[in-house]
């Protein structure tokens, strides 16, 4: 297939580069990769949530014929983990476990049967401690400290104060409370977590090819707990079905798989069931907010103050991160003159959260948009007005320090309202039916780096050789969301050439440069900036040749549509293919680098945890949400979603319009159906059947609407997609429940059984005060 | 991955009583149909079986024959050929309604009449891995002394989640039952027994072969709630068939599923006939439904939801059946 980026293909945008090989099976992910002679790797998990290990006895599982070998704490003494300053946590439990389905052992066998069989034979005993399933009981006086440097089992405070709170909440004309609480979820990838390590005990070298959106951090803890020099490993990306960040920081059973392959030694295999999908979990955690605005009369924000709970798990991952973005993330979007924050992580016997869709902001813009919707109601304000009241002017810099070059929250705004046809419906639906609305933000990279090296931010090498094929080197994980088709697109549109000429290598150590991976949506941003940089690198030497041939100066040369013109194209050429051999001719195969990197006024402000939230640009988005809701069984129905997201400008619109689909769509799911439960630790959540993910007879017809607001730093003005329009959604829902039904609904997720108890609610309070009515 | 599958021979019997033989002659053999059940379960380690029986080629199974004496499904009917069958979508409208309602498309191919009826119970604490319930101490349904649905209790709890049996409780279906002794037919309603660990009245070398629906039935519907338009089990799951004239009721059977241990029909509807459909009514029907149904915490939503669930899709299938016979 030929795809030519002209005019048409730029406004509308190309099918991705790997989409054949995906919708026709011939991508090979981690688990289809060629196995015939690895061994199977298993795990044996902690049956309890707290205790420490009395007994751990491997050795009937290591007599079992057909076990070539079966590990414990004691094969690791290195801690891992995402964040240099909070690794807590062993691939393997040493010395106690602090959640059921905790990695405790682990055996590699010629095959499932007696991988099996062998953990069956190992013994495990336990002395139980006892254990906490909430934030609040993990916090009660007396309680165990899963972490003995963590008093109180808070992994870390924050509280951070910009502006004069109390000022701002005596010049408001409303003050009011919410107290809103978000259950967890999980980001139910549908390829489940697999590994296959493969290393060589003649020359020491490992390779791992894993499901990972972070080769390099992979790279790193690989080399750090199997203390292998760093240069006999080489870790591979193949396929990858999807991130969302379940992947996004390395997993234990990565490290494990490795541990295995060296002790074999040989090859081995590691496919999770669903069910350790989710005990591996690192996704968004339970959150317990309270939050109070205050407003002026004409809709004016005059304070913020928001108190939230986040219970983190056993562990600590991502946990900072997340908690600090929760407060960091309450800037960018509106103008809000005093933020007062107060964040507490919380450790317990729960299998350890980490990154999500939306890290870190989508729970607290749900609480905001939710209040900001109620107070606009009170002060009889249309909630449309309330937003524009609050908008920002680019560029500007927030209270926090974070940068804001472009804003196209304005234009969302009125794509949506005129979509949905707001003012003619809004109040005039009949009961039962309701629309909402809400904004949301997101940032397109975070500006540091997590692991400060003083590198460039992203790099990617372009190769040209004697075949006048473009090769494009990214070590940037594509993993669904496009990054490999944007890359190809950047290095197609600098140079002139048609897509098809483009190659990308992504996600090999061996070959690709370094990159820091497919989080906070940095990829478009920094991969796509180094993308440009390289090819235009590429091109200037190019147009050098070209110009040596047609004699005329280099800065008179111009490559379009595969050929290098002068002058605008008016006068003679030459094509592509005859330009790149003479370049070849001055200096032999041609690689090129190209490289970006967040100035140091990007990278948040001057406060503890100021980095985070820091970014070149935030994408943003509106949505209208209209649902029936069935007020006999509580069942909510979504009718009809408009989004608008502002994503500087779409490199690539169809796969821009996918990505906010797939925003929409996940942030359906927390808000209507999708939530973790456990009874005692266990998950009673751990299927596909259990964990509900909407299905395709809940999807919506979602109507996209892209706003281009062209920021100054973007890769052709273009800032993230996959993220910024998630957070909207669950506000929205319940905002439209509100207006249909007239409940304000405090839990996510709007389940029928929480909707029926609400309505229970106000008929009890009705009859209530009807019956004191009567007596009085 | 999903988990290890236990080791099993298949026998492939080519007609009933090959079967019924087969099963006699191995002990702790079970019948597979569909299987979308059984091999979901079989791969926790729940129903463990050496020998399964496939009655997948038995043809006669798999008929749908329509007579003066109503119609007769076949037990290896599929769901999917179900929904699709002229018939019993023209004069059963809930049999049909419940069958489209089934789980999804690819459960519906392979799922069958008599599986459905057939289903194991479910429980949060029983559908899970044999590590988990390991890990929980094992259950009263499977390994266990202990149901931790009602700990005081001495049953087990687990809820019939099958879509098929209440709306042939509401048509008053028979099924046909073939065993070692020939051939016997009982009315749907004594296939089970409200016990969440044995809820089946079948022996074990007994077999569904048909479903009987009896002729000149009276208009019928079926709703379900569930979190999900698709796949999910129902929460509640209701049918009703309604005879009317004049705007009053004759004849009214409810049938209900999701809630207990066991598919039934709801008691003192008889009390209701000769009466219009009215407020009144509907609250009585409400009252009656909330009273007989016996949800306990075996789903992750609420057992009180499910009550008033029920209670809320009876009164408005009752409601919706006399309105469209008025029009």
């Amino acid at each position: 297939m030929t795809i030519k980026l002209d005019g048409k293909a730029r406004r509308q945008g190309v099918p991705l580069i790997d989409g054949i090989d995906k919708v026709t099976g011939r991508a090979r992910y981690t688990a289809d990769l060629e196995h015939a002679d690895a061994l199977v790797g298993r795990i044996l998990r902690s049956p309890v949530s707290h205790g420490e290990i009395v007994r751990l006895d491997v050795s009937k599982a290591l007599a079992l014929e057909g076990v070539r070998a079966v590990i414990t704490g004691d094969d690791c003494p290195h801690t891992y983990g995402v964040l240099p300053i909070a690794m807590n946590e062993y691939p393997l439990a040493r010395g106690r476990v602090r959640y059921r389905g905790e990695p405790v052992a682990a055996v590699a066998a010629t095959d499932l049967e007696t991988a099996e069989k062998a953990l069956g034979l190992i013994e495990l005993e336990v002395r139980a401690l006892p254990a906490y399933y909430t934030s609040e009981d993990a916090r009660a006086d007396g309680a165990v400290l899963l972490h003995e440097n963590k008093p109180g089992n808070i992994e870390r405070e924050v509280h951070h104060g910009f502006g004069d709170v109390d000022r701002g909440f005596s010049e408001a004309d409303l003050v009011r409370e919410a107290t809103i609480t978000c259950a967890e979820v999980n980001h139910a990838q549908i390829e489940p977590h697999a590994c296959l390590a493969d290393f060589d005990p003649l020359t020491g070298r490992l390779t791992v090819q894993s499901v990972s959106q972070v080769g390099y951090y992979l790279h790193l803890m690989l080399a750090r707990c199997l203390e292998i020099d760093a240069s006999r490993i080489r870790v591979v990306k193949p396929f990858v079905g999807g991130g969302f960040g379940a992947r996004v920081e390395v997993l234990n059973f990565e490290i494990i798989t490795a541990l295995l392959a060296r002790v074999a030694p040989g090859k081995v295999r590691m496919h999770l069931t669903r069910e350790e999908n989710f005990l591996t979990h690192r996704a968004r955690p339970q959150t317990d907010m309270r939050l109070k605005l205050g407003m002026r009369r004409d809709g004016r924000i005059t304070a913020c103050e928001l108190h939230v709970v986040q219970r983190g798990g056993a562990y600590a991952g991502y946990g900072i991160v997340t908690l600090l973005y929760a407060g960091a993330l309450l800037q960018g979007l509106y103008d809000i003159p005093a933020i007062k924050y107060d964040g507490y992580r919380v450790y317990a016997n729960l299998p350890p959260c980490g990154a999500m869709r939306g890290h870190g902001g989508v729970n607290t813009r749900h609480a905001f948009e939710c209040l900001l919707d109620r107070m606009a109601r009170e002060l009889l304000l249309d909630p449309f007005a309330v937003r524009r009241a609050n908008l920002l002017h680019a560029p500007t810099r927030t209270l926090n320090d974070l940068m804001v070059n472009s804003y196209g929250l304005a234009e969302c705004l009125d794509k949506v309202e005129a979509a949905s046809n707001w003012h003619n419906r809004i109040g005039k639906l009949p009961r039962g039916k309701g629309l909402g609305m809400a904004c949301s933000h997101y940032v397109s990279g975070a500006a540091k780096p997590i692991h400060w090296t003083g590198e460039p931010h992203a790099v990617v090498n372009v190769r040209l050789d004697f075949d006048g094929g473009v090769t494009a080197l990214t070590g940037a994980a594509d993993i669904g969301q496009g990054s490999s088709t944007m890359v190809a697109i950047a290095v197609a549109e600098t140079l002139g050439v048609s897509l098809d000429r483009v190659r990308v290598i992504a996600g090999d150590s061996a070959v690709t440069p370094k990159d820091n991976g497919a989080y906070s949506s940095r990829i478009t941003f920094m991969v796509g900036n180094a993308a440009i940089d390289a090819a235009r690198r590429l091109r200037t030497i190019l147009c050098e040749a070209a110009a040596q041939k047609l004699e005329v100066p280099p800065e008179d040369v111009d490559c379009i549509g595969e050929a290098f013109h002068v002058g605008g194209g008016g006068q003679s050429s030459i094509a592509f293919c005859d330009v790149a051999k003479a370049a070849l001719v001055n200096r032999g195969p041609i690689t090129v680098t190209g490289t970006f990197t967040c100035p140091p006024e990007a990278q948040g402000g001057k406060h503890r945890g100021g980095a985070v939230g820091s970014t070149m640009g935030f994408s943003y988005a509106a949505q209208v949400v209209e649902v029936t809701v069935d007020e006999a069984t509580g069942l909510v129905t979504v009718d009809k979603v408009w989004a608008a997201l502002d994503c500087g400008h779409a490199i690539n619109p169809l796969a821009v319009e996918g990505q906010i689909e797939g925003s929409v769509w996940m942030g359906m799911g927390q808000a209507l159906s999708e939530e973790t439960t456990y009874a005692d630790g266990l998950p009673l959540h751990a299927s596909l059947l259990e964990y509900r993910v909407p299905t395709a007879a809940e999807s919506p017809p979602i109507e996209v609407h892209i706003v281009e607001s062209n920021d100054p730093n973007g890769p052709f003005g273009a800032k993230e997609a996959s993220e910024g329009a998630l957070a909207g959604f669950p506000p929205a829902l319940v905002n439209a429940v509100a207006n249909a039904i007239g409940i304000d609904l405090n839990a996510l997720p709007v389940t029928p059984d929480r909707v029926v108890e609400a309505l229970v609610e106000r008929r009890r309070g009705l009859r209530l005060a009807a019956a004191r009515r009567a007596a009085s | 991955m999903t988990a290890l599958l236990p080791q099993f021979r298949l026998a492939h019997p080519r007609s009933v009583s090959d079967a019924i033989a087969t099963s006699q002659e191995n002990a702790g053999s079970r019948f597979i149909a569909g299987g979308t059940d059984l091999i979901v379960n079989a791969r926790h380690g729940l129903g463990k079986s050496s020998l399964l029986i496939d009655l997948s080629g038995i043809r006669e199974l798999a008929e749908i024959r329509a007579s003066d004496h109503g119609i007769r499904i076949g037990s290896m009917v599929s769901i999917a050929a179900l929904t699709r069958d002229a018939a019993t979508s023209q004069n059963y409208r809930a049999v049909k309604e419940a069958a489209e309602a089934i789980a999804g498309p690819g459960h519906r191919l392979m799922g069958t009449v008599g599986g459905n009826l057939c289903l194991d119970t479910r429980c949060i604490y029983y559908n899970q891995s044999e590590w988990w319930r390991r890990a929980n101490g094992f259950c009263l349904k499977h390994g266990g002394d202990t149901c931790h649905v009602a700990p005081q209790g001495r049953r087990c709890h687990a809820a019939f989640a099958g879509d098929l049996a209440p709306a042939f409780l509401a048509l008053r279906a028979e099924v046909e039952i073939a065993g070692a002794s020939g051939c016997r037919r009982i009315p749907v309603g004594d296939l089970y027994v409200e016990d969440g660990s044995a809820h089946l009245t079948l022996a074990p070398d007994e077999l569904i072969v048909a479903v009987v629906l009896p002729p000149n039935p009276p208009p019928s519907s079926y709703a379900k709630v569930r979190v999900r338009g698709a796949i999910d089990f129902p929460l509640a799951g209701v049918a009703v068939a309604l005879a009317a004239a004049n705007g009053v009721i004759q004849s009214l059977n409810i049938g209900l599923t999701g809630t207990n241990s066991r598919p039934f029909l709801l008691a003192g509807t008889d009390a209701i006939a000769g009466r219009p459909v009215d407020e009144k009514v509907l609250q009585q029907l409400d009252r009656l439904v909330q009273k007989q149904v016996q949800p306990m915490r075996t789903t992750i939503a609420s057992a009180h939801y499910r009550r008033l669930a029920a209670a809320a899709l009876a009164c408005r299938l009752v409601a919706s059946l006399s309105a469209a016979k008025e029009a």
